[in-house]
């Protein structure tokens, strides 16, 4: 009886490991790539790794590096997909890198973050993406000769997938050219997660806002008090009904935190409109048909942002 | 016995399951040559010859993308690669016969080190139905034409109409770019980029001669300087990075001058105003992660130490003769600030199904800037008696950030969060502030297709108090709460849906945000705002070559507000109504292994704003809508006659109207006292069409 448990115990380690037997014991493919290629060799999408930075036998670091794993780098030991199976069978799955794939996204990513560490490991740990277990093949594609999240012109449309909210404020009157694909989203956001609040690529809001509009930096003589705090407290860098994608309509705008006696307290109304009186305070840029300088102002009588 | 024999079975089991488990460096890969792989290598290029018509001219449809005016322009675009033995060498050119050009190079040997150089130009077109007295005699002056007959207002400017010209608003951006890379071994990366960016233009700035003013189409003439240079050092158990940024900014116009178009006292005829300083900021940093064995736990940590100075020579108080202000003070305001950004975050997951978060970070911001008394000539005019202190505004801002995650269910997952926002700064009528948020997550998988994601939470945002001294110092009705400083309580919610059909190769996504603000403790100013958002987005793999996708999106954003204008409590109202709503339909066909290719979007946006204010002077007073529609059709095809030679054609098409009180028949004498440069509203139709020929030279693939 002994004996017969034996047998069948060691017959069950020959099918379990039916793959290995042709193969490797570590389950990995005899051949590697070539194992692969034998029947994915048609596929464009596939033989497209081998235009990009992943099919680069001279980097010891790319999969295809010397001594690395090939295709299986990233999709896991292949030799039991590869191998025979009966008629009828479904051939067991590799790793594979898709919202579809049966391989969770944290196994997914941590086999990306395994090579990746260094540029995005760490900080993706309890980033907004990370929360929200996103997949590195939500946004990135490896086999292909450039992965659209990489330009430009591209890019928008793999981060408005999920945010759709962002992608209706762009379509705005008045909104930043991230339509026409001259400006990216990764020109503020830093999407692998950082310390900065937001993901953005600075420190702060303002910091991320000066890397393209250094000339509101100041520090200047007579400053806005708002300004030098946080630029969205006046705009809406998605975009806006309003010039200058201001949040609110000027003088609304204004007069939610100025109301001197005088002009700044008085409502603006139709009565100030071209066929009522023309009001040099509802019209034009209104407020800043004289207080032009609102972001700061260094001239020594500059104090009411005047000058 | 029988139990002994059987307990081997597990045993043998487990050995084979581990079996691919083994590591990296255990795997036998001598046999692993490659030979079917086909690497990269040589040489190939496309270039791509061709021109595009614009119908009309219209300088919103040419922001961002150069063509904003009428006519034909030639155009081409390119791009190459070369790989061999890992060096790589990649450029690419595009639409070098229009204002949006770009070209780059970047090359280096994978894995070792990278070289990259780019130029790229980006167009702001601003308005092109503009006009003007002004020229620019030199730079930083504004004069008006020989003869012109100065008036009290712009409708008694007798020469105006005839001394109007035209001048399109709007500049270019040119952004230059150099970088590099060094990768000595696998745990080292050191990088060093250089940014060089000039604006030059016009843009519009607005002078005042105290009751009067006047647009002012200025020239802008700046330049910035940006530098990253940093090195990481990365291990499997954590990382280190070291960085240093600097940008400089310099105007070529620091002052504009102008002529005053309106009477003036003698000694007035010539007003001046400061424009963008020169400015410096750099900044050191230094973050790091480690990752602990016990929890799959992981710090990190970001400490940055930034500094700002501005040191650009002051203007005279005044440039008026006669005007006796005395001397400056200093002369330069020599302004420094001190930042400080740090962050700490530990992430954890002590089960599968247990995760916690802690974070805190700290920002400040030192205004260090020595203060002076100041006098203060009021628009070029006269002493205003008043000595003021400039004010160094700093502020530091403490957040603590904790939340869990909960995983019931594999196909169930509970959230909650506690975030504390503290806020100091002086020289405001609020020193302290402080916001407490507390929000819950649910997210469930109840199917393989669909996914849920519901989210809500309040903030309070409470002040220690408002100080009215402050705020009667700046003259204001102590009632007013500014409403980035007042007493504030938010609910928000977010509902998000994601479903992928069974079986069809069809996913819709979903989203709703609403958020509702009460200001409870304001008399004047904001008094409450809600924000509500709806996107929804459906997309269909009709077959491996075709797809297509529907999108739409509503969102509205109200305000309220009060204000007085008998200086007491508050007798009238503001509502101001945002709202915005858009559809995109596109189509995709893409042969593999065709010919032909086509790629179709369609968008439709439409934005209203509505004004109501309500007072004792004026009753209720509904202003004209705030609108916009627009329209927008693209449509790119590509033809491939043979592997070598392909026909490109794009066309676009864009029709864009509003409705803006603000500039509506408002012409430059419609104001009495302020002459503007009587921009309309936007309201164009323009087609564009680009066609192309593209020659591959190389090998070729599809």
């Amino acid at each position: 009886m002994r004996l017969i448990t034996l047998v069948i115990a060691a017959a069950m380690l020959l099918v379990l490991t039916a793959g290995s037997a042709s193969g490797q014991e570590s389950g990995y493919s005899r051949k590697g790539a070539d194992t692969c290629l034998a029947c994915h060799n048609e596929d464009a999408n596939v033989l497209a790794i081998f235009r990009g930075k992943h099919g680069v036998p001279s980097d010891p670091d790319s999969p295809f590096g010397h001594g690395q794993l090939q295709c299986e780098a990233c999709h896991g030991p292949g030799d039991e997909h590869a191998g025979r199976v009966r008629r009828g069978q479904e051939r067991p799955p590799v790793v594979r890198f898709s919202a579809d794939s049966i391989t969770p996204v944290a196994e997914q990513n941590a086999l990306c973050v395994n090579c990746h560490q260094s540029d995005t490991g760490f900080a993706w740990h309890g980033s907004g993406h990370d929360d929200n277990s996103v997949a590195c093949a939500d946004c990135h594609v490896s086999h292909t000769e450039n992965d659209p999240v990489l330009s430009a012109a591209t890019q928008p449309e793999v981060c408005f997938d999920c945010h759709q909210q962002q992608r209706t404020e762009t379509l705005k009157p008045y909104a930043h050219p991230i339509q026409h694909g001259s400006m990216a989203c990764s020109d503020c956001h830093n999407t692998h997660g950082d310390a900065a609040e937001l993901l953005l690529v600075r420190q702060s809001v303002n910091e991320t806002c000066h890397d393209c509009h250094a000339e509101v930096r100041g520090p200047y003589l007579w400053e806005h008090a708002p300004v030098t705090e946080d630029c969205t407290t006046c705009h809406n860098p998605h975009g806006s009904n309003h010039p200058g994608m201001l949040s609110m309509r000027a003088p609304m705008l204004c007069q939610s935190c100025h109301s001197q006696s005088g002009h700044p307290s008085l409502p603006q109304d139709e009565r100030g409109l071209p066929a009522g009186t023309p009001s040099q305070f509802l019209l034009g840029q209104s407020c800043m048909n004289c207080h032009n300088q609102v972001h700061g102002s260094n001239h020594p009588s500059g104090s009411k942002l005047m000058r | 016995m029988f139990n002994r024999t059987r307990s081997y079975l597990p045993i043998l089991t487990a050995a084979a399951l581990m079996a691919p488990g083994l590591s990296h460096a255990q795997v036998d890969t001598s046999e692993w040559v490659c030979e079917y792989c086909p690497f990269d290598s040589g040489y190939r290029a496309d270039v791509e010859v061709g021109a595009s018509y614009v119908s009309d001219d219209a300088a919103r449809f040419g922001n961002g993308n150069g063509l904003d005016k009428k006519g034909t322009e030639a155009n081409v675009n390119g791009a190459g690669h070369y790989s061999s033995d890992g060096y790589q060498l990649d450029w690419q050119l595009s639409d070098l016969g229009i204002d949006s050009r770009a070209a780059s190079i970047e090359g280096g040997r994978q894995g070792s080190y990278e070289f990259n150089l780019g130029y790229r130009e980006r167009p702001y077109r601003q308005f092109d139905t503009t006009q003007t007295i002004f020229s620019n005699s030199s730079p930083g002056m504004l004069s008006v034409p020989q003869g012109w007959v100065p008036a009290g207002t712009t409708s008694a400017m007798t020469g105006l109409s005839s001394s109007l010209r035209m001048l399109d608003i709007g500049s270019d951006r040119q952004i230059m770019d150099v970088g590099a890379g060094w990768t000595p071994n696998n745990r080292l990366s050191m990088f060093a980029n250089y940014r060089h960016q000039t604006r030059d233009g016009f843009d519009i700035g607005a002078g005042s001669s105290f009751t009067q003013s006047s647009f002012l189409p200025r020239w802008i003439d700046f330049e910035t300087d940006q530098i990253d240079v940093g090195m990481q050092y990365s291990s499997d158990r954590g990382s280190l990075k070291f960085a240093y940024y600097a940008s400089s900014f310099s105007n070529g116009n620091p002052s504009l001058t102008w002529d005053t178009p309106y009477n003036a006292a003698v000694g007035a005829e010539q007003l001046r105003m400061a424009q963008e300083p020169d400015n410096d900021f750099q900044q050191l940093s230094l973050s790091g992660a480690w990752r602990a064995s016990v929890w799959d736990t992981v710090l990190a940590f970001s400490a940055a130490a930034g500094n700002g100075e501005q040191d650009e020579a002051l203007l005279p108080y005044t440039i008026n003769p006669n005007v006796a202000a005395g001397a400056l003070p200093v002369s330069s305001i020599n302004t420094k600030v001190d930042t400080g950004n740090y962050a700490f975050t530990v992430t954890s997951r002590p089960t599968n199904r247990i995760r916690f978060k802690f974070g805190y970070t700290y920002d400040e911001r030192d205004n260090n800037t020595a203060q002076h008394d100041w006098v203060r000539v009021i628009t070029d005019l006269f002493d205003s008696g008043d000595i003021q202190q400039n004010t160094p505004y700093s502020f530091d801002r403490t957040r603590v950030k904790v939340s869990g995650e909960f995983r019931l269910f594999d196909s169930l997952r509970l959230s909650a969060g506690f975030d504390r926002n503290e806020l100091n700064r002086d020289y405001q009528e609020v020193a302290e502030q402080t916001e407490d948020t507390g929000w819950g997550q649910l997210r469930w998988k109840p199917f393989s297709w669909l996914d849920l994601r519901a989210r809500g939470g309040t903030a309070e945002r409470d002040i220690d108090r408002y100080d009215t001294t402050v705020a009667a110092s700046l003259g204001q009705n102590p009632l007013l709460r500014k409403y980035s400083l007042a007493y504030r309580y938010r609910e928000f919610g977010e509902l998000v849906a994601t479903v992928s059909v069974p079986d069809k190769p069809i996913a819709i996504g979903v989203t709703a945000f609403v958020t509702d603000d009460e200001y409870t403790k304001s008399t004047l100013g904001m008094t409450e705002s809600d924000e509500q958002r709806v996107t929804a987005d459906i997309t269909w793999a009709i077959s491996d070559n075709a797809s297509t996708y529907l999108m739409v999106g509503q969102e509205t954003i109200n305000a309220e507000q009060l204000g007085s204008e008998l200086g007491g409590d508050a007798d009238w109202m503001a509502q101001h109504e945002d709202s915005f709503n858009s559809v995109g339909v596109g189509f995709l066909w893409r042969q593999a292994e065709g010919k032909f290719d086509l790629k179709l979007d369609y968008t439709h946006g439409n934005g209203e704003t509505d004004i109501l204010v309500t007072s004792l002077s004026g009753g209720q007073s509904l202003l004209p809508d705030l609108g916009s529609t627009l329209e927008s059709l693209r449509l790119e095809g590509n033809y491939r006659w043979s592997d070598r030679w392909e026909g490109t054609v794009e066309l676009r098409y864009e029709n864009f109207s509003a409705d803006d009180w603000a500039l509506q028949d408002v012409e430059p004498d419609t104001l009495p006292t302020v002459l503007t440069l009587g921009a309309d509203p936007y309201d164009y139709d323009v087609w564009a069409v680009g066609i192309g020929f593209r020659y591959r030279v190389g090998s070729v693939s599809d």
